[in-house]
């Protein structure tokens, strides 16, 4: 078994956890997705241990891709259709090199061992250690970036609901901003687009981290994007379902006016 | 390096009739972890599975809303959750930068089970503890 691997080679979910095996399958399937590495769980546990040969692997391993990083947990139980971690294991933006990844790491596995993560446990019946696997991937910096889902998650209803802000996809994420709004048929005609209320992109630092930059006026209600932008989206979401089957959750981002898909998992909740 | 430093667990009053060996074998299984300032770190009434040991920094207790106590070096918490599945039953904040090490129910537990002479002498010791806290 090899412990960290190219993200397209990531095939087994009992290893590498389902968002790394998502994001294989839509890079071995073409979808726009960032190159990147995926460790296994006891990889993680290793270097959160203090293993400086675990530690060395992932150094050298990664030193094949462009700095900075993204840093994402993908647990192996994490996303499961019934039950999402999603908002209890930490990701970390903008690592800036390689030899900063294994306190990454560590922070990492231990938000799945946090207060907040086993409470969750608790509550869906999951009291069992985490394997915490991890997706690296290159940072973009993104004009724009937000979710998708191919299902209206509220409704249920069969049509696309868009939401995007400025700068990385953790401002809408996290809920700091009121995104854009956007409803598309299944056709990819657009029912209904409403501004949001965007004071804040979170960009990358050039020293690790990110900051959360306050927009000019103009900016803050001003559409971020285009038709031609959301007929792009449109097409990825037909992919990723034809790819990953239907309901599928996106998230997603506009870099130097290409789009990538960061994730594509299956929707936990539904009005449905 | 792998594994909490033994003269650290050493000040530890839970693992005071330890032996070395024992002592060593404990270490292994800890796993650094640095908190920030104003960090809540256990929440009273959530769930939990770790363990910590203070290496330096400050860490404020309280319970129900009202300070109870201040930690710091060679103190711990969170001791309970390494042994039920129990609500926390205090609320811990670092109140500087906070250097622990952590011991999760996961590794604690297998440790104990298969090593009955380790186990008993933990369970001595917090029957101690807690006749201490009872005030007899």
């Amino acid at each position: 078994m090899s412990r960290i691997v190219p993200l397209r080679a990531a095939v087994d979910v009992a290893i590498h956890g389902a968002k790394a095996v998502g994001l294989g399958q839509a890079l071995r399937d073409g979808l726009p997705v960032p190159d990147g590495f995926a460790l296994s769980g006891p990889l993680v546990e290793a270097v959160a241990a203090g293993d400086e040969d675990a530690e060395a692997e992932v150094i050298a391993a990664v030193a094949a891709l462009a700095a900075p990083f993204a840093v994402r947990s993908s647990a192996i139980d994490e996303d499961g259709e019934a039950s999402s971690f999603a908002g209890q294991h930490l990701t970390l933006l903008n690592v800036a090199t390689a030899q900063a990844l294994p306190e990454a790491l560590r922070e990492i596995w231990w938000s799945a061992n946090s207060d907040a993560a086993i409470t969750y446990r608790q509550k869906v019946g999951r009291f069992s250690r985490p394997s915490v696997a991890v997706v690296v991937q290159t940072l973009l910096a993104p004009e724009t970036a937000g979710v998708l889902f191919t299902r209206n998650p509220v409704t249920g209803a069969d049509e696309r609901l868009i939401e995007a802000s400025w700068g990385l996809g953790e401002a809408v994420v996290a809920g700091l901003v009121i995104p854009d709004h956007f409803l598309l048929d299944r056709e990819g005609r657009v029912r209904e687009r409403r501004p949001g209320y965007k004071t804040v992109a979170i960009r990358p630092l050039a020293s690790g981290g990110t900051v959360e930059e306050t927009l000019p006026p103009q900016q803050v209600e001003r559409l971020c994007l285009d038709d031609a932008q959301l007929a792009e989206l449109h097409a990825l979401a037909l992919r990723c379902e034809a790819v990953h089957g239907p309901d599928r959750d996106l998230e997603w981002a506009f870099a130097e006016g290409r789009l990538h898909l960061l994730q594509c998992r299956a929707i936990t909740t539904s009005g449905s | 390096m792998r594994g909490a430093p033994i003269d650290v667990l050493q000040r530890v009053p839970l693992f005071a009739d330890l032996n070395p060996g024992e002592l060593a074998q404990i270490a292994l299984l800890f796993k650094e972890r640095d908190f920030d300032q104003g960090t809540t770190i256990i929440q009273e009434g959530s769930g939990g599975a770790a363990f910590f040991v203070i290496e330096a920094g400050e860490a404020t207790v309280s319970i129900r809303g009202t300070p109870h106590s201040t930690l710091g070096p060679g103190e711990y918490f969170g001791e309970i959750a390494l042994i039920d599945e129990g609500p926390r039953m205090a609320t811990i904040t670092a109140a500087s930068r906070l250097d622990c090490w952590g011991l999760t129910y996961w590794d604690f537990r297998p440790l104990v089970e298969a090593n009955g002479v380790i186990g008993w002498k933990l369970l001595q010791r917090m029957a101690m503890m807690l006749r201490d806290a009872r005030g007899q």
